[in-house]
């Protein structure tokens, strides 16, 4: 008969630098925790998962906290018995925010495009210095292929 | 010191263009999704709107579709570029 050996080690939760959980765990109650870094606590004698909250981890719980929220509304999980309208409503949300997220970006864009400022003597001092790089490298034996004109603002 | 001239004419039609039409795909997605749900279903504005599911399912193809182009794209700038191999 195989017998399981029981571990004991430890769990550290650090968040801003500070140590804000800890917690003795054996195999018998053990989970995954995704992030941390696995050592040694050569004082406490026992491995210890340190899990150090950067800012993907903050993102991330907040991201599947919000995602099983919507599960649980969605799937109706908990037995809400929520009114119909707001369950209709529910629903689409995951794709309204990337839809409502697109059009923010596309409109950022555009309003950006279209209120950017021409600069002529910017462009003009610009086309001068491309010129004379040009005839520069021609007298050190570069070949040029293109000589197409470039439009600057 | 440089002078800046207002963008010109192309930049500026392009640029609120697309200020345009975003804020009306906005406004409609909005109305479909959010404000429907609350309005009588025998109201006359759901006849101008679509049965519910299209409000998932017509970004995902759209999505869909950008994403063939993109792929499509890069396929063929990537094709274009091919360099023969040397052959010592």
């Amino acid at each position: 008969m195989a017998t399981l050996k029981l571990y004991k080690f430890t769990v550290c939760a650090i968040y801003n630098k500070n140590i804000i959980y800890e917690t003795e765990l054996s195999n018998r109650n053990t989970f995954i925790l995704t992030g941390g870094f696995f050592n040694y606590n050569f004082a406490l004698h026992r491995p210890t998962i340190f899990i150090t909250m950067t800012k993907l981890l903050e993102w991330l719980l907040g991201v599947s906290l919000i995602g099983v929220a919507w599960g649980l509304v969605t799937f109706d999980l908990l037995d809400l018995q929520l009114p119909p309208q707001y369950r209709e409503l529910a629903w689409p949300m995951p794709v309204y925010l990337l839809v409502v997220f697109g059009c923010y970006s596309l409109a950022t864009v555009g309003y950006r495009v279209a209120t950017f400022n021409d600069c002529e003597d910017a462009a003009k001092e610009l086309q001068a210095q491309i010129k004379e790089a040009k005839e520069d490298l021609k007298k050190k034996g570069l070949k040029i292929v293109s000589a197409a004109p470039v439009h600057v603002g | 010191s440089e002078i800046d001239v207002e963008a010109t004419g192309a930049d500026q039609a392009v640029g609120f263009g697309l200020v345009g039409f975003s804020l009306s795909l906005f406004t409609y997605y909005t109305i479909w999704v959010i404000v429907l749900p609350f309005v009588d279903s025998d109201h006359v504005i759901h006849s101008y709107f679509l049965p519910r599911e299209y409000s998932v399912i017509l970004p995902g193809v759209a999505a869909l579709i950008l994403l063939l182009f993109v792929g499509t794209f890069i396929g063929v700038v990537t094709w274009k570029n091919r360099k023969p191999k040397k052959v010592d």
